[in-house]
């Protein structure tokens, strides 16, 4: 294994302008290309589980890279991003559901509603800016934590609001008068499309204008500051960067990221029910940010496929796995070898890949055209 | 009044037992800057030692086992990760111990299965009664056992070589091992008595008044994180005083959700969390925490 | 960039016409057909096979419960296998863990439900609830284990037994009559967050407002294992009688508690409330004095023929495994999956739709295992009977019968409000 310095290079030396890299070198334009064919095609060729995973996996993507924000870029520990996830899921379905008898609802147009729900999440993140702005690293993280037991204390306790312990019913998003549901019959070149087909589109779009848009974030000014602050707390706020504000900012905007993936969720599940939303769905996204690559777009996609994949794999082809058992037998579990699984691969990440998997890949992309792979996509150590 | 006398005393064994895992959470950070998310399943592998053991070789070497299995967990987890970790980042680090954790309470759970193993404890389901108010006999052993454990460890802080290399270690890593501290071995043995602390804790949490240790019982855990941050992660008074706190609000919450029904039912739980988030905005480093000066 | 982006999409429409023009395989199958046999068959039915779903907990807060749940299930299923199948068919159990978790649940539900012709069982409100709406729409027969009256009024969706509330009101008015509580007493309700708690606690505040009573609540978290505080404070209210739905360690830990503070109220405890390895820990004496559960199932150790023959197959098939609840649970829910494909095949409609309208027909399903199930209401539990049972450390299951199953006026007349 060819431990090269990349990652242990001091930042000092890194080039300043990080975002300035050579864009696209010509296979750039055939690889997203060939990405856009497989997102096009997949639903022609997978079934509804299939489908349904990769909603899941994609609304996770959204959220990682919410959290890559504030984590990876900014240096700022979040357990508390399941809460937004909650936020964004539940502000969604109050804005949209029509009032049902104790449930109450605004009934409002779904795009609306969605983009309300996402604009809740922030004000939620913005409302704990006094703390997120204050605090870092250990203690950010375990001062979030409260926001999940706060946050699924009032999701089972309002219940007007949140339906209690059994959750709501999602309304269908309906764009233009076309509804993401099974509700009208579509078919396509023989194909029928169903709402695990029509969400597929809606998911790739979206992951798509957020990974985007997060991009263009890291790679200009904004992305700079936030790498400054991560590494030199100080040198930031002599260089004039304010510090408190840029936190408390990064806050609001990975809740809105996390609020994006909570609608997006809630549409796949068409069901929100609030014991989703747990400690261990916070502990997913920072193993996600991890396992892909901290601080890059890239990472957190390849990470949140990792991770919201591998359980579904591993479930569905336990039977013909040796390791895993089936009931009444001895051995791991799916659910249990999936999280054995993923546990290791944190630890595995931490110690020996310090890049993730994004750094793993442009770590062999560069051995393999014999020269260094750029900085962007490894995380130096301070 | 009987009621809140017998609240208050339970919160405060209650406490107690947090203290010790917090106590535990405060050495490792001191020692090597790491928030050590894995210290559900250390607790976890002391109890499960005791547990499994008891029956065949007696309670007091089996608990005396689950303490020194629990330390070498620690001890492990600290050379095999931590220390072999090259991300200087501490927040890395830290997810690294979730990892950690995973993978450890999966193994664990796996063992315990559906059982709820009893520890054998000599106390059974024995009660004191101080007048009206009433505690169990493993409560109070609690308490006095925490008391005790926690002043050996402060005054073991102030007065002995590896409190001062401890001390040190924290205070400016290179100086002290300029000075000659070996700054691995102090963050061993910070790891080892985080995972002997937590594993005297685990009995405590799984003998009477609860029925006995499960594979939920390192979630308690959860609740000893709020009580070192209040505290301030870096102060072990602020670990003791901080459990305390945290045992106590939890029992008179829950004993009197009654009256505070409007905060919505089951506040008991939510309680620690909520002391924790008011210390911090007036007291961002916590209650005994040093505020940390900027280095350049 | 903007090139780069419309090349990138040429090319991806492009490459799209080019695969699908290939042509999946993924638009045939689905639709109803006939098999050789004159058979209607809908989905997850074939000539040989018919497929069943489960979705359990094996790793989850249920997995004591859950894995008996499914060993009873697939014991019955390999029995109507050896038996010659179901119509010429042979059963493939489909066993899915979900963990207790319901993003897995949604997943599991999405992965089998083109699969199967029915779920012998699904484990709990919550993960059933996220995909309820999908069930009631097109879903198969389920069977589910979760006593909500939110799992009420979808022909698609059965419960078994009765629900959480009609099981404490039975319970309370049996408290009534033996232990002499009457108007003005006051009763303790220690129940946990979600509709187990919240529907029991319906039970409980109705049977007592019916008494004259008035019920001091405790609420709790799954996670809480210490009930000191909930005890001092029904203590200090001075309770006649605490009924528990709690889990089985709450349980341990209320009765051990209350014992050990010599606070001597009769404890009624809901159906998921015990569980047999509670007595080998040292609240074990406790429980088995003072202490018994409300359950619409008859236990193990009844004294009927096939509950015997039951608890004999079972420990033959998993020789190491707990002899609990779960193993009736499973083992009777798919008995039940399996008379209604038996039904249906008679009526030689394999379909959902005939599936669902075979089991429907049956208004006083018994299998054998004592209490009566009529499923023809799809509004109404297939029964309002609740047996008293006693924990008993010799008694197959750990339960003894204090009070055969019988419906009290007030569970007789509760009315349940949908979900």
């Amino acid at each position: 294994m060819s431990e090269t310095s990349v990652s242990k290079r001091p930042p000092a030396k890194r080039p300043p302008a990080a975002g300035s890299a050579p864009r696209a070198f010509p296979t750039g334009v055939v690889v997203w290309a060939a990405v856009a064919a497989v997102a096009v095609a997949v639903p022609f060729y997978l079934d509804a589980f299939w489908l349904t995973a990769g909603m899941f996996a994609m609304s996770a993507a959204v959220g990682a890279i919410g959290i890559n924000l504030l984590t990876g870029a900014t240096g700022q520990l979040s357990m508390g991003h399941a809460f937004f996830l909650a936020v964004g899921a539940y502000g969604y379905v109050y804005f949209s559901a029509e009032p049902d008898g104790h449930l109450g609802g605004l009934g409002l147009p779904t795009p609306l509603a969605a983009v309300l729900a996402i604009a809740l999440a922030g004000l939620a993140g913005g409302v704990f800016s006094p703390i997120a702005g204050r605090l870092k690293g250990a203690y950010l993280g375990i001062a979030t934590l409260a926001l999940i037991f706060l946050g699924q204390h009032v999701l089972f306790s309002a219940e007007p609001v949140t339906g209690g312990y059994n959750g709501r019913a999602v309304p269908p998003l309906e764009l233009f008068g076309f509804s993401f549901s099974d509700e009208t019959d579509l078919v396509v070149m023989g194909i029928p499309f169903g709402a695990p087909e029509r969400l597929w589109y809606l998911g790739a779009v979206l992951l798509a204008l957020a990974a985007l848009f997060a991009r263009g974030v890291l790679r200009d000014r904004p992305g700079r500051a936030m790498n400054t602050i991560r590494d030199h707390e100080t040198a930031a706020g002599v260089m004039g960067v304010p510090v408190a504000r840029y936190r408390a900012g990064v806050f609001v905007l990975s809740s809105m990221y996390g609020g994006l993936a909570g609608v997006m969720l809630a549409l796949s599940f068409q069901r929100a029910v609030p014991d989703y939303f747990g400690v261990m769905l916070s502990l997913d996204y920072l193993a996600m940010i991890v396992i892909g690559g901290l601080g890059s777009v890239g990472g957190a996609v390849i990470g949140a496929v990792f991770v919201s994949l591998l359980p579904q794999v591993l479930t569905r082809y336990s039977d013909s796995m040796p390791l895993v058992a089936q009931p009444g037998e001895s051995g791991f579990s799916p659910a249990e070898a999936a999280r054995m699984l993923y546990g290791a691969a944190v630890v595995a990440v931490v110690l020996f890949l310090p890049g993730g998997l994004l750094g793993l890949a442009s770590r062999i992309r560069a051995s393999l055209a014999g020269r260094r792979p750029h900085p962007r996509n490894t995380r130096s150590s301070s | 009044m009987t009621t809140f006398a017998e609240l208050l005393l339970n919160g405060i064994s209650m406490g107690a037992v947090y203290a010790l895992i917090a106590l535990g959470f405060v050495i490792i950070f001191k020692a090597s800057e790491v928030v050590n998310f894995a210290h559900a399943s250390l607790l976890l592998a002391g109890g499960f030692i005791t547990a499994k053991l008891h029956g065949s070789i007696g309670f007091w070497p089996a608990l005396a086992a689950g303490i020194a299995g629990a330390a070498a967990v620690g001890c492990l987890v600290e050379f095999l990760v931590i220390r072999r970790s090259k991300a200087a980042d501490h927040s890395v680090l830290a997810i690294a111990t979730i990892g950690v954790d995973i993978v450890l309470a999966t193994e664990i759970a796996r063992h315990i299965g559906t059982d709820v193993l009893a520890m054998g404890d000599p106390w059974g389901d024995q009660v004191v009664r101080l007048g009206p108010v009433s505690i169990s006999e493993a409560r109070l052993a609690a308490l006095l056992v925490a008391f005790v454990l926690i002043a050996t460890f402060l005054l073991a802080f102030k007065h002995t070589g590896w409190g001062v290399a401890m001390r040190a270690a924290a205070e400016d890593g290179e100086t002290a091992a300029l000075m000659g501290v070996r700054l691995s071995r102090v963050s061993m043995s910070a790891w080892a008595v985080a995972g002997a602390l937590a594993a005297v804790a685990a009995l405590f949490l799984a003998v009477f008044p609860t029925p006995g240790l499960d594979k939920t019982t390192g979630m308690v855990a959860l609740k000893a994180f709020p009580a070192a941050i209040l505290g301030g992660l870096d102060s072990t008074t602020g670990a003791l005083v901080g459990g305390l706190l945290i045992g106590v609000t939890e029992a008179l919450m829950s004993g009197y959700q009654g009256d505070l029904s409007f905060l919505g039912r089951g506040i008991g739980d939510v309680a620690p969390f909520l002391v924790m988030l008011l210390v911090l905005l007036i007291r961002p480093a916590g209650l005994f925490g040093t505020r940390e000066l900027t280095r350049v | 960039m903007n090139g780069f982006r419309l090349s990138a999409g040429a090319l991806g429409i492009a490459a799209m016409l080019a695969l699908a023009a290939c042509g999946s395989d993924k638009g045939a199958g689905g639709g109803d057909e006939t098999g050789a046999d004159g058979v209607k068959h809908g989905p997850g039915v074939s000539d040989k096979t018919i497929g069943v779903g489960m979705i359990t907990d094996l790793t989850g807060p249920y997995a004591p419960l859950g894995k008996s749940i499914s060993q009873g299930a697939q014991l019955y299923f390999e029995q109507v296998n050896k038996a010659g199948g179901i119509c010429g068919r042979t059963v493939e159990p489909q066993v899915r863990d979900m963990g207790y978790d319901v993003q897995k649940s949604v997943a599991s539900y999405t992965e089998l439900e083109p699969k199967v012709a029915a779920f012998a069982h699904f484990i709990g409100s919550a993960t059933v609830g996220a995909v309820q709406d999908r069930i009631a729409k097109d879903g198969p027969l389920t069977l589910v284990l979760a006593w909500s009256p939110q799992m009420l009024g979808a022909k698609q969706i059965q419960m078994t037994g009765t629900t959480y509330a009609i099981d404490v009101i039975n319970g309370v008015d049996y408290a009534v009559d033996e232990h002499g509580l009457k108007s003005g007493d006051k009763i303790g309700h220690i129940y946990v967050e979600g509709d187990y708690g919240v529907d029991s606690l319906a039970g409980s505040t109705f049977a007592a407002g019916q008494h004259g009573m008035t019920v001091v609540e405790q609420k709790v978290k799954a996670t809480d294992a210490d009930m000191t505080s909930q005890i001092a404070a029904m203590k200090s209210e001075g309770v006649k009688a605490i009924v528990l739905s709690t889990s089985p360690k709450q349980t341990a830990s209320a009765v051990g508690v209350a014992a050990a503070q010599g606070m001597d109220v009769p404890f009624l405890g809901s159906n998921s409330s015990f569980a047999p390895q509670l007595l080998d820990t040292p609240v074990g004496p406790a429980l088995t004095k003072g202490f018994v559960v409300m359950q619409a199932s008859s236990p193990l150790s009844a004294d009927l023929e096939t509950m015997k023959k039951l608890a004999t197959d079972y420990k033959a098939k998993y020789p190491d495994a707990v002899l609990d609840n779960g193993v009736m649970a499973g083992y009777t829910t798919a008995a039940i999956t399996g008379d209604a494909l038996k039904l249906a095949c008679g009526k030689k409609d394999l379909t959902r739709e005939g599936i669902i309208s075979a089991h429907r027909s049956q208004n006083a399903w018994d299998g054998g295992f004592g209490s009566k199930m009529d499923f023809t209401d799809v509004g109404q539990p297939p029964s309002r009977e609740t047996y008293i049972l006693q924990p008993d450390k010799d008694s197959l299951g750990g339960l003894k019968t204090v009070r055969e199953a019988s419906v009290s006026e007030n569970a007789q007349k509760y009315e349940i409000k949908l979900g």
